[in-house]
């Protein structure tokens, strides 16, 4: 195989991939950093946060792109209100609870989805997109701009988790929560704004994942596994983890097809979780211990 | 001296256990109060107590004419008592710098007059601002978490076994940091579990045992007692 089949099939779809899973990754991470539970409901968030773009491109005749933005808002308010319908009342139980609840939330999204847009896939475009060729290296453009806002939203995330106030509160009460609040930290706050952060992440994912493939109700909940693989690979809690645990997912799970049937595709990023809890459970980043 | 920070008849303690009971404090502006006993004596409970971290059964708990009995921590702060944990108390994944922006967290506009203050009672620390916190070593780490307390101006600050594990050196900078906190007009209760130390540099103590007020006065006083150096100071 020479350099350019393994960048075009292999490198950059894993990369394109990478991106979507560590938009999702970032989220989950995030979650368990102030709240301290695995948030299942996070695939079919973004299954919703997809299909909400679709319904702003549909109803108001928008370009996908510019759906995207006002969905990234719609999905992050949207966290909030479940986390005040469903989970801000289990706060102070053993936090398997709430990983059970969000269970549930998951099966909930999952059937509003299907109820409003039925369960055929859909897509956000008609047609078949070209790819540009660069010196033999051929990418679509939907690919560079998938590229291009995932690194754009981590690079706003992380001005804004080291240089605002409450950005760097977030740091606190994921570090030390009974500090941040001796410090004055108003926690119900800090929740709040990781929910619309982490909710409008998800939404990114799942347009994305809608934009280099299609849109149906069960492709959240299809990548919850490579995705939660991700953030335990970087290590729970680790920003930078997340993101580096995304893309080698992404990329493991592209080069998987060299050795099994790209239908177990998949099966990579349970490998990947497998090893990594028997052999680094802290994950490469030295995350929070699960 | 007229007290700032009094606590009148408290019973307090954990969901159905009580262990403090009938306690009365008083601390004023510009002094040292330590509170000493034997293990398990209800010390730490008590600062906890004041700083809204235990069920509160009866007696009060005031700052100044401010009833505070039953607040919760982050609304204490803003009275003014801002409080060091024993353990835990610096945040171990950010700089020494953030540690301090986190401790002027409440404050509403500039606060680098406070910074200054806080770096020129720990010199040491202007050098290590963009270093990690808990890759400090013991004895900074606990200046960290003094700084971030003191981000705050608080007019009492309670201190929860601040030499514990700390080498003497490090115990005899600690205590000559809160005189020079004191001497700013802070009143400072502190828990000590080095009893003559404590007592040896503080300027009024309290002698705790079982959760309750066994001796009080002046420091040099509890510290000359013999009849308490036995019982409760281990000879």
């Amino acid at each position: 195989m020479d350099i350019h089949s393994f960048v075009n099939f292999f490198l950059l779809p894993g990369i394109v991939q990478g991106s979507i899973y560590a938009l999702g990754a970032i989220g989950i991470t995030l979650v368990f950093a102030i709240m301290r539970y695995g948030h299942f409901a996070h695939g079919d968030l973004a299954t919703f946060g997809a299909f909400i773009a679709l319904a702003f491109t549909t109803t108001l005749g928008l370009s996908p792109y510019a759906a995207l933005p006002l969905a990234v808002v719609a999905t992050g308010v949207f966290a909030i209100v479940i986390d005040r319908v469903f989970y801000a009342h289990l706060r102070a139980l053993p936090k398997i609870i709430t990983t059970i609840a969000s269970f549930g939330v998951a099966l909930m999204l999952r059937s509003f989805v299907q109820v409003v847009w039925g369960v055929n896939t859909t897509s956000y475009t008609r047609g078949i997109t070209r790819p540009e060729n660069w010196f033999g290296i051929r990418i679509k453009s939907h690919e560079i701009v998938t590229l291009l806002v995932a690194i754009a939203l981590v690079v706003a995330l992380h001005l804004f988790l080291t240089r605002n106030k409450w950005g760097k509160a977030m740091r606190a009460m994921s570090d030390n929560p009974e500090l941040a609040l001796f410090s004055g930290v108003d926690n119900a706050k800090v929740i709040s704004l990781t929910w619309i952060i982490a909710g409008g992440l998800c939404a990114a994912s799942g347009f994305f994942l809608g934009l280099n493939t299609e849109l149906k109700s069960v492709m959240g909940w299809n990548i919850l596994l490579p995705t939660f693989a991700a953030a335990i690979l970087g290590g729970v809690g680790r920003i930078e983890g997340a993101i580096v645990g995304g893309l080698l997912v992404g990329i493991a799970e592209e080069l998987s097809v060299l050795v099994i049937p790209g239908e177990y595709k998949v099966m990579s990023a349970f490998g990947i979780l497998l090893l990594v809890l028997l052999f680094r459970p802290t994950g490469l980043f030295r995350g929070k211990v699960l | 001296m007229t007290a700032l920070l009094t606590m009148k008849n408290l019973r307090a303690g954990y969901g159905d256990a009580d262990i403090l009971f009938d306690l009365s404090m008083e601390v004023a502006r510009g002094e040292i109060v330590a509170i000493v006993g034997p293990n398990g004596a209800g010390k730490s409970t008590a600062m906890k107590s004041i700083f809204g971290l235990l069920d509160i059964r009866g007696g009060s708990i005031a700052i100044g004419d401010t009833d505070i009995t039953g607040w919760a921590p982050n609304r204490i702060v803003k009275a003014g008592i801002c409080y060091v944990p024993q353990v835990k108390n610096i945040f171990s994944e950010m700089t020494v710098h953030e540690n301090f922006e986190m401790g002027a967290f409440l404050r509403k506009g500039d606060y680098s007059a406070a910074l200054d203050r806080v770096y020129r009672l720990f010199p040491d620390l202007k050098a290590k601002r963009k270093t990690t916190a808990g890759s400090l070593s013991g004895g900074q780490r606990q200046m960290v978490a003094m700084g971030r307390a003191l981000m705050l101006d608080p007019q009492v600050l309670l201190l929860d076994e601040p030499t514990a594990g700390l080498s003497p050196k490090y115990m005899e900078q600690i205590f000559q940091i809160s005189r020079d906190v004191r001497d700013s007009g802070v009143a400072i209760l502190l828990v000590e579990q080095h009893a003559k130390q404590a007592l040896a540099f503080a300027d009024r103590g309290y002698v705790l045992a079982a959760g309750r007020n066994r001796h009080e006065g002046p420091a040099a006083e509890l510290l000359a007692d013999r009849h308490i150096a036995e019982m409760f100071l281990g000879g």
